[in-house]
């Protein structure tokens, strides 16, 4: 075959897919699928298995202002169509985070991954210490989490993001802080006052739900199956409770919603769309699964195809009753 | 940014899945890239499907990879729901395996003469030492333990793999000496023969063997059992306290130096 005869054949376009493209409270995301903070490493844990710049958005491990130890082990144990985890959120501090990390993530949003840091802290001052340290040290972060829901800790956590005005508290200290968009990631208690709550005080979007403090007791030994009484349940078990939840703040608040709990599929990801969730994240599958997050991608794609649209936002809260 | 896992996810077939021992099985699976990839004192995550009450992997040693069948084999013990529900997969059910997992064993670090120290299903890694040590040649002895002589597993395959002494030892002196591993470390440390002890089995066994080690100044790598959830160093579920501080048995071991381990 010719050169010439190649160079007149018509060249057929590339299959347009919807316009998959979201935007979650001020960070740019080209695609609506982001990972569960503490299920995702630093991100290039994942490298290996993928090119991680595949996604719309990932969360990294919650970091605060001094290196946490975390629980002592067993610190995660199986239970029926989930896990459960009592890590306690060990990290090195946001310098260690930066120090490992840093220079990959700033290539990995070069690469149009939105990279969303969560912040940890056991009282107002951390959190807003953590916060400081990351506008200093970490300039290509798109957005900041703010963790006030998680169950293994035996100070702040979830004891400051149960409740409207504690959870209030700490985003009011934090906004003064950072212009970059700030998620806050919520307990599964009291969803729509505390999310208004929290849109009043200042966030810009809002992670639905951590995971759901639960115990499980080994009946030989009678002693719980993690080093602490009580831990978070995550995997597929909480899915259609989280579903409920981002519905519920979906109601409850105009700013969106990033749906977490129990992702496995597209189809999963899909229904948080439709209960209100303008980005999703995948969390405990990518420990067990950990191909399954650009599947979980393309599922979704072909969903949004097969809804008739052309754009993923036109499909988030299309949820009839 | 620090090295990713080598680790990927493989299919894998049932070949063989049999009871050998009072709570331990072998299971033999098929697949080739894995077998070719794994190296001793490494460990695989195998995925037990359909199985809500296992939707994590279940990390697993292996004791052989056979290159030319493409397949690996591994010693297990059966301590839940999970590890309950793989013993009942049957040859040609399919599954994946994540691995290989982690790094393993040291086996140049001696010069003199190696002692190999197994407790209960710690025998699987200790077999794949022996398996190593054997191709290579090198001089080894094997201590193995185990509660009863029904639950012991292995002693013809160290023998097969070119152990030169083998010594076992129960708890209740249903075979070998009555006793523990560790009292017969204690007898073979001070005629110093050795000088790489290798350790699987419960930890207060481990510790015991690192604390021997320890006063003999006998090199003692250990293999970290930990319940390990992603296997790949995202979770930080699998944690061991180290001189160096927390690090991961995923990523940091499953073989750990045992005069770094904070016992």
């Amino acid at each position: 075959m010719s050169e010439e005869i190649l160079t007149t054949e018509v060249v057929e376009e590339e299959p347009q897919g919807p316009s998959m493209a979201v935007n979650l409270g001020g960070i740019a995301m080209k695609n609506p699928i982001n990972t569960a903070s503490g299920t995702y490493g630093f991100g290039w844990q994942f490298e290996g298995f993928y090119d991680v710049s595949q996604l719309g958005a990932i969360t990294t491990k919650g970091c605060a202002a001094e290196p946490w130890p975390g629980n002592p082990a067993p610190r995660m144990c199986d239970v029926y169509g989930g896990v459960m985890n009592s890590v306690g959120l060990q990290n090195p501090g946001v310098k260690g985070m930066v120090a490992e990390a840093g220079e990959y993530l700033a290539k990995l949003a070069e690469k149009g991954t939105a990279v969303i840091c969560q912040v940890a802290g056991h009282s107002v001052e951390e959190y807003v210490a953590a916060v400081e340290q990351f506008e200093e040290l970490a300039p290509w972060a798109a957005g900041l989490e703010i963790n006030i829901s998680c169950p293994n800790i035996a100070q702040g956590g979830i004891a400051m993001g149960s409740t409207p005005d504690g959870a209030a508290e700490v985003i009011k200290a934090v906004r003064p802080r950072t212009e970059r968009p700030l998620l806050v990631k919520m307990a599964p208690t009291r969803v729509p006052e505390v999310a208004r709550a929290l849109e009043a005080a200042g966030a810009d979007a809002l992670s639905v739900i951590n995971s759901i403090p639960a115990m499980a007791i080994d009946v030989d030994t009678r002693r719980s199956k993690l080093s602490r009484p009580t831990g978070g349940l995550s995997g597929p078990a909480c899915h259609a409770i989280a579903v409920r939840m981002v519905w519920e703040a979906a109601q409850a608040v105009q700013i969106p919603i990033n749906g977490v709990g129990g992702v496995s599929s597209g189809r999963d990801a899909a229904e948080f769309i439709l209960a209100g969730a303008t980005s999703v994240s995948v969390g405990a599958a990518n420990l067990w699964d950990p191909t399954c997050a650009p599947r979980i991608l393309q599922e979704l794609t072909a969903w949004v195809e097969s809804q008739g649209v052309d754009d993923v936002n036109e499909l988030i809260g299309a949820f009839e009753c | 940014m620090p090295q990713p896992s080598l680790a990927r996810v493989h299919e894998a077939e049932v070949v063989s899945n049999v009871r050998v021992a009072e709570g331990l099985w072998r299971l033999v699976v098929k697949s080739p890239v894995l077998a070719a990839k794994l190296s001793p004192g490494q460990f695989m995550s195998v995925a037990v499907p359909g199985e809500p009450l296992q939707v994590s992997r279940a990390p697993l040693s292996y004791v052989t990879c056979d290159f030319d069948a493409g397949t690996v084999e591994t010693v297990y013990t059966v301590v839940g729901p999970g590890t309950e529900a793989l013993s009942r997969m049957e040859p040609g059910s399919t599954t994946t395996i994540l691995g290989p997992g982690g790094h393993g064993w040291k086996l140049d670090a001696f010069t003199k003469r190696c002692l190999l120290v197994a407790g209960g299903v710690g025998v699987t890694p200790i077999a794949s030492a022996a398996q190593a040590l054997g191709l290579q040649g090198l001089a080894y002895d094997v201590v193995v333990g185990a509660r009863t002589g029904n639950a012991l597993w292995g002693v013809d395959r160290f023998l097969t793999y070119g152990a030169d002494h083998v010594v076992v030892v129960t708890d209740d002196g249903t075979a070998g000496a009555k006793g523990l591993t560790t009292d017969a470390l204690e007898a073979a440390l001070p005629e110093e023969r050795y000088d790489l002890v290798l350790v699987c089995g419960p930890e207060p066994m481990m510790r015991k063997c690192a604390e021997l080690c320890a006063e003999y100044e006998v090199a003692c790598q250990v293999s970290m059992e930990r319940m390990m959830t992603c296997g790949f160093g995202a979770c930080a579920t699998c944690v061991v306290p180290t001189v160096n501080g927390a690090v991961g048995a995923c990523m940091g071991g499953p073989v750990m130096n045992a005069a770094e381990v904070v016992w």
